[in-house]
C-alpha cells in the first residue's frame, strides 16, 4: 500500500461484535471500500481483537488503549484516529464516520465527510451516564452541530433521526435516508439443538430503553401457556443481564427464560427463524421518540419470516409498517394480549411473517441499503 | 504441520490456518509465507513498530512515541467544545449506569 488510501471509515465502536451496529458497519464499510479500491477502517479493539489487520486492500486498525473515562477515551480515539489518517492526507478523498469523535479528525484531513448519524451522543449518552449535566449535553450538541453542518452528506436510517440532525445544523439538501436492512437467511435453517419447542424471542442489547423488562412482565402474564419459553439473545455479556435476571426471578418466570449471550451473528438467524414470534418492546423514551433508530433486530426478524410484535413508535412504524403487530409501548398487559392472540392464530402469524420477509426481499436487503449509500457517494463525489 | 495463527477476516474472524513456515521474532506466533511482513515480523508486530503502510506513517509514529499516553494530552484545542473536569466527571467508570464498561465493548456512543 505505497500510495495511501483514498477512503477511510471511522467508528467509535468495537468491530466486529455481536451488536447490531457491527452488522451495519460491516455493510456500509464494504460499500465504501468496494468503491474506493480498499481503505482504512479505524475502530475500537479490545476483547482479543488484533490491533492491526490487513485484508487485501483494506487495512483495519483498532484503538485499544485503556482509558477509563468515556469522554477521555473518545477524545483519545479521536487523536489516535488523526494519527492513523495522517499518512493518507494526500490521497484521502472520502471519510465516512458515525460519531463526532470520528468526524473531528476526518474533517481535519480536508477529505469529503459523510456522516452517518445512527444516533446522537447528546441524546444517547444520558441513558448510560445518568450524571451528565445539561450544560455538558449542550456542549455535546454544539460538537454535533460543528460536525453535521460541515458534512458533505449526512446519512440517516429513519425519518425520526432526520429531524434530529436537521435540528442540529445539517443542511436539508444534504441529508439522505438509508434505512437499515437485513438479508433473508437461507431457507431450511436447522433448528438450534438447544432450542425449546415453542418460544418467543428477543434479540438485541439490554439497555432500559429496549424494554426487555416490559417483555418479561408480559411473559409473566402468559404463565398458563406452560409449553412457551422466552429466549433472550443478548448482544451484550451476562453481567449486564443481572438486573433483568433478578426481575425474571421475582416474576416467577426465571425457569422459562433462556439467556443466550453474544451469540455469533450467523447463529442468531436460526434462533429467529424457529421462534413463534419475535418481540421488539422498545419503550417510549425520548431516545426512541426523538432520536429514533432503525432497529436491526426488527429487520432481521422480518427477513427470517418470523412475525414481529413491536411497540407502536414512529421508528418502528417506519420499519415494520403493516407487516407486523404494533402494540402500545410500556404496557405489559397489552403486549401479553397481542402475543396471546397471535399464538392462537398460526395462519395469521405465518402470513405476517411471509409478508414481512417479502417486504425485506424486495426493498430492504443490505444490497438495497448499499445501493442507496452508493448514490450518496456518487452525489458527494460530483459536488 | 503448524498452522499460521494470524487473525483474518472482516466480520467473521478466524485464524489463517495455512501451514506456517516461520515464527514472528517478536511474539513467536507461527506465520505462513503470506503473513510474514518484509521485516520478518507478523503484521501486528510490524504495525506496532510502524513497519507497514505508508512511509509518512513513520513520522506520525515518532511523534506518538514522544507523547505520554495520558488522557489530558489527547485534547486538541479548537477541536472540542471545551469539556472541563466537571463535564468529564459524569463519564468516570463509577458514574455509569453500568459499572462493567470494559467487559463487552458496550460503551459505544450509539447503538442500533
Ligand atoms: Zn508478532
Ligand atoms: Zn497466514
Amino acid at each position: 500500500m505505497a500510495d495511501g488510501h483514498r477512503a477511510a471509515y471511522l467508528a467509535f465502536d468495537r468491530f466486529p461484535s455481536s451488536k447490531g451496529s457491527a452488522v451495519h458497519i460491516r455493510h456500509m464499510a464494504a460499500e465504501l471500500f468496494d468503491r474506493y479500491g480498499g481503505g482504512l477502517l479505524c475502530v475500537l479493539g479490545g476483547g482479543g481483537l488484533p490491533a492491526y489487520q490487513r485484508e487485501g486492500a483494506v487495512e483495519i486498525v483498532r484503538f485499544d488503549a485503556v482509558v477509563p473515562n468515556l469522554l477521555d477515551r473518545a477524545e483519545a480515539f479521536s487523536a489516535w484516529a488523526a494519527e492513523q489518517l495522517a499518512p493518507h492526507r494526500d490521497t484521502l478523498e472520502l471519510c465516512h464516520v458515525r460519531d463526532p469523535w470520528g468526524a473531528l479528525p476526518a474533517l481535519d484531513t480536508g477529505a469529503t465527510l459523510v456522516y452517518e448519524a445512527n444516533g446522537l451522543p447528546s441524546v444517547e449518552l444520558p441513558y448510560a451516564w445518568p450524571l451528565v449535566a445539561p450544560s455538558t449535553l449542550g456542549k455535546l450538541r454544539e460538537l454535533e452541530r460543528h460536525c453535521l453542518s460541515r458534512a458533505a452528506a449526512v446519512v440517516v436510517p429513519s425519518y425520526v433521526i432526520q429531524r434530529a440532525v436537521l435540528d442540529r445544523g445539517a443542511a436539508p439538501d444534504r441529508v439522505h435516508l438509508v434505512p437499515n436492512g437485513a438479508d433473508p437467511p437461507p431457507a431450511g435453517l436447522p433448528r438450534p439443538d438447544t432450542a425449546p419447542d415453542r418460544y418467543l424471542i428477543y434479540v438485541g442489547a439490554l439497555q432500559p430503553w429496549q424494554g426487555v423488562d416490559v417483555l418479561l412482565r408480559a411473559f409473566a402474564r402468559l404463565a398458563d401457556l406452560t409449553d412457551l419459553a422466552l429466549v433472550v439473545c443478548s448482544s451484550v455479556s451476562a453481567n449486564r443481564a443481572r438486573p433483568l435476571r433478578r426481575l425474571a426471578e421475582r416474576l416467577g418466570v426465571a425457569d422459562r427464560v433462556r439467556w443466550q449471550h453474544m451469540l455469533p451473528h450467523a447463529e442468531v438467524a436460526a434462533w429467529l427463524a424457529h421462534a413463534e414470534l419475535s418481540v421488539a418492546p422498545l419503550t417510549a423514551t425520548p431516545r426512541n421518540l426523538e432520536q429514533g433508530c432503525s432497529p436491526i433486530k426488527v429487520w432481521e426478524s422480518m427477513a427470517a419470516g418470523t412475525a414481529v410484535v413491536a411497540s407502536d413508535l414512529p421508528v418502528i412504524r417506519e420499519v415494520l409498517g403493516e407487516h407486523g403487530r404494533l402494540v402500545p409501548p410500556d404496557r405489559p398487559a397489552e403486549l401479553a394480549r397481542a402475543i396471546r392472540v397471535l399464538l392462537e392464530y398460526p395462519d395469521v402469524r405465518r402470513e405476517l411473517g411471509e409478508r414481512a420477509r417479502r417486504h425485506v426481499e424486495t426493498g430492504f436487503t443490505w444490497r438495497h441499503a448499499r445501493g442507496r449509500l452508493a448514490v450518496v457517494y456518487e452525489t458527494v463525489a460530483g459536488r | 504441520m503448524t498452522p499460521c495463527t494470524v487473525t483474518t477476516g472482516f466480520f467473521t474472524l478466524g485464524k489463517c490456518g495455512v501451514m506456517a513456515v516461520a515464527g514472528c521474532p517478536a511474539c513467536q506466533r507461527p506465520l505462513c509465507a503470506g503473513h510474514i511482513t518484509e521485516s520478518g515480523l507478523c503484521p501486528e508486530c510490524a504495525a506496532a513498530r510502524n513497519q507497514v503502510g505508508h512511509p509518512a506513517a513513520a513520522a506520525a509514529y515518532r511523534r506518538r512515541m514522544h507523547r505520554h499516553r495520558t488522557a489530558g494530552e489527547y485534547q486538541d484545542a479548537g477541536w472540542y467544545a471545551g469539556f472541563d473536569a466537571y463535564d468529564r466527571s459524569a463519564f468516570d467508570p463509577g458514574a455509569g449506569a453500568q459499572q462493567d464498561y470494559l467487559d463487552d465493548g458496550d460503551d459505544a456512543l450509539v447503538d442500533s
